[in-house]
């Protein structure tokens, strides 16, 4: 019964031994998707390129599914699988600013480390600038520990928020990734940039 | 300055074989591990680390670090997110090999310098840090596998870091088309 | 066909399917009809009364009883220190925590055995630990403790230091002045069970 490390039914070595291989699967597979050019990445907010959207998409729905199903067949505890938690402020301003650094950036953390590897000397700026907002955030902790935990409401589900049980609410985001990729189908062919 | 020549057309996966493939990977990571993929983490541990070979004390007296201390008592690189990072270099690095994809390059639109792409990248890593701190959490982890299991402060992430980059892409235009 | 289509084709199915069927909320901890029958039939989870007199002399902090009957019944009697509840409520949320711990030896008792065994099953088939029944009950309690029966003379000497015992017991219990002597070695209450650790179920740390 999953999950197996929660349920040590692995020992903590074995998991950071899967931790490392599910790293080497994780990095080849956005690799392999094209998430570590920076202009494929930025390409969904000018329309030529919608990669993001339908892999960030697809795999979010495809575990999802997988999750649901599992728990379905008693092959996994989902009540033990980790929920981000909900702290209202600090997850709208955090993404605020997270966004305006992909606009900039053009790359994401785990992206960025894809990128660096296979050379990208922006990727590996990017992973630089990481670090210093890090730090920086970390030294200045003071200024936004007020902010960093204001609103906690735990951690809700959204299908939970809604009124709506999982799989029901997975059918809706089904309905909506496929919506969005239709348009982002007919995006790509109006506004194509050459491939470089 | 591109000419056709530099142009080297190269194949990707088809989105969508990579989403669901994307999308074994972060299920098995719920089922071994019991939680998400992460990325922004994996930073912090190193960031941690240096700080306490600084000055040993000071990863516990900073209230930030602090907390992260309680929960990765020894070595902070000693965490699921560090292992998974180093995999990620190594599986990134492996797919370039094997496409061809692997350069030494700053990669950056026609219309602009490789001065001004790196200006951005830096400006765009730092803010990305101190977000990814905030929202405790990046599109890996907060939005990709909260997501995945559903959690309401990762879809918030998500729009959040979506609907900002939309609205200020019109402002970043020329570094990208 | 387009690789859309073909996504579509396949996930919308599957959406439909997980929309459709109720979601399982499987709890490894539970137990099955089996193995719940087998764990009744051992009779463990009765504690006898001396065993609760002498805890409650001896103010052992591990013992925690819990009145199942209703509330009125238990505000006209209740074993001291005792807790009330009522059985209709045994699975509302705010006892979850009393019941669901590796703390404390949680007694439950009624009028009979019959309702506090019941309590027993319900909360042992959801994997609970750390809960007993009173043997006998209360009607029990007041005859063995509150009034006991002097042996007759031929009885071996045991039946006689557990005859003192439940006297002195069931007067400090009963609220006659006398201090209760806690019970002798020739008594000997069958050995208190022990509290057993629960696993409790660990989350995985996560995020960023």
């Amino acid at each position: 019964m999953g999950p197996l490390a929660p349920n040590e039914l692995i020992s903590e070595n074995t998991n950071f031994l899967f931790a490392f291989l599910i790293g080497v699967a994780f990095g080849f597979v956005l690799e392999s998707s094209g998430f570590s050019s920076s202009r494929k990445l930025a390409g969904i907010f000018y329309g030529y390129d919608a990669v993001v959207l339908k892999v960030f998409f697809t795999g979010a729905i495809t575990c999802m599914l997988g999750l649901l199903f599992m728990g379905l067949f008693g092959w996994i505890d989902l009540d033990m699988i980790y929920v981000n938690p909900t702290y209202l402020t600090s997850a709208i301003i955090g993404g605020v600013v997270m966004g305006a650094g992909f606009i900039m950036g053009g790359f994401c953390p785990g992206t960025s480390f894809c990128g660096a590897a296979i050379g990208k000397i922006d990727a590996m700026v990017f992973v630089g600038g990481l670090f210093l907002g890090v730090y920086g955030f970390a030294f200045t902790y003071g200024w936004w520990e007020k902010l960093y935990l204001a609103n906690y409401l735990g951690e809700p589900k959204i299908s939970q928020s809604l009124g709506l049980s999982d799989g029901f609410f997975g059918l809706i985001l089904i309905l909506i990734a496929l919506a969005m990729f239709a348009v982002a189908e007919w995006a790509e062919k109006k506004f194509p940039r050459e491939a470089y | 300055m591109s000419t056709s020549k530099e142009i080297r057309s190269t194949k990707y996966l088809n989105p969508y074989v990579g989403g669901v493939l994307l999308g074994l990977v972060l299920l098995s990571a719920n089922f071994i591990a019991g939680r998400g993929l992460g990325a922004s983490g994996a930073v912090k541990s190193v960031v941690a680390t240096s700080i306490r070979a600084v000055n040993k004390e000071a990863v516990g007296t900073m209230p930030f670090m602090a907390e992260y201390a309680e929960s990765h008592s020894g070595n902070p690189m000693k965490s699921w997110l560090v292992f998974e990072m180093l995999g990620v270099l190594v599986g990134g690095f492996i797919s370039g090999a094997l496409a061809g994809r692997l350069k030494l390059k700053v990669e950056h639109s026609p219309k602009i310098t490789s001065r001004r792409r790196l200006i951005f990248a830096l400006a765009g890593g730092i803010l990305f840090g101190f977000g990814s701190q905030l929202g405790r959490g990046c599109t890996s982890g907060s939005a990709l596998s909260g997501m995945a299991v559903l959690s309401l402060g990762g879809f918030i992430t998500m729009m959040a870091i979506f609907g900002t980059a939309f609205a200020l892409a019109f402002f970043f235009r020329k570094n990208w088309i | 066909m387009k690789p859309l289509r073909l996504l579509g084709l396949f996930i919308i199915p599957m959406g439909l399917i997980i929309a459709a069927v109720p979601q399982n909320k499987t709890n490894p901890f539970k137990l099955t009809a089996e193995e719940l029958l087998a764990e009744s039939n051992t009779r463990n989870q009765f504690v006898t009364a001396d065993v609760v007199a002498d805890m409650i002399i001896k103010k052992d902090p591990a013992l925690r009883l819990i009145d199942v009957r209703s509330q009125e019944e238990f505000e006209k009697f209740s074993l001291p220190g005792a807790i009330n509840i009522p059985a209709a409520n045994l699975l509302s949320a705010e006892y979850s925590d009393i019941l669901n711990q590796d703390i404390k030896m949680n007694v439950f008792y009624s009028n009979g055995t019959l309702a506090s065994n019941e309590a027993w099953m319900i909360t042992r088939q959801l994997g609970f630990e750390n809960n007993y029944v009173l043997e006998g009950g209360l009607n029990y309690w007041f005859d063995a403790i509150l009034n006991p029966q002097k042996p007759a003379s031929t009885n071996p000497d045991e039946e006689f230091a557990k005859y003192d015992f439940r006297k002195s017991a069931g007067q400090a219990l009963g609220g006659g002045g006398l201090t209760a002597q806690p019970a002798s070695d020739n008594a000997a209450p069958s050995a208190k069970p022990a509290v057993k650790p629960v696993a409790k179920k660990k989350k995985a740390a996560g995020g960023c």
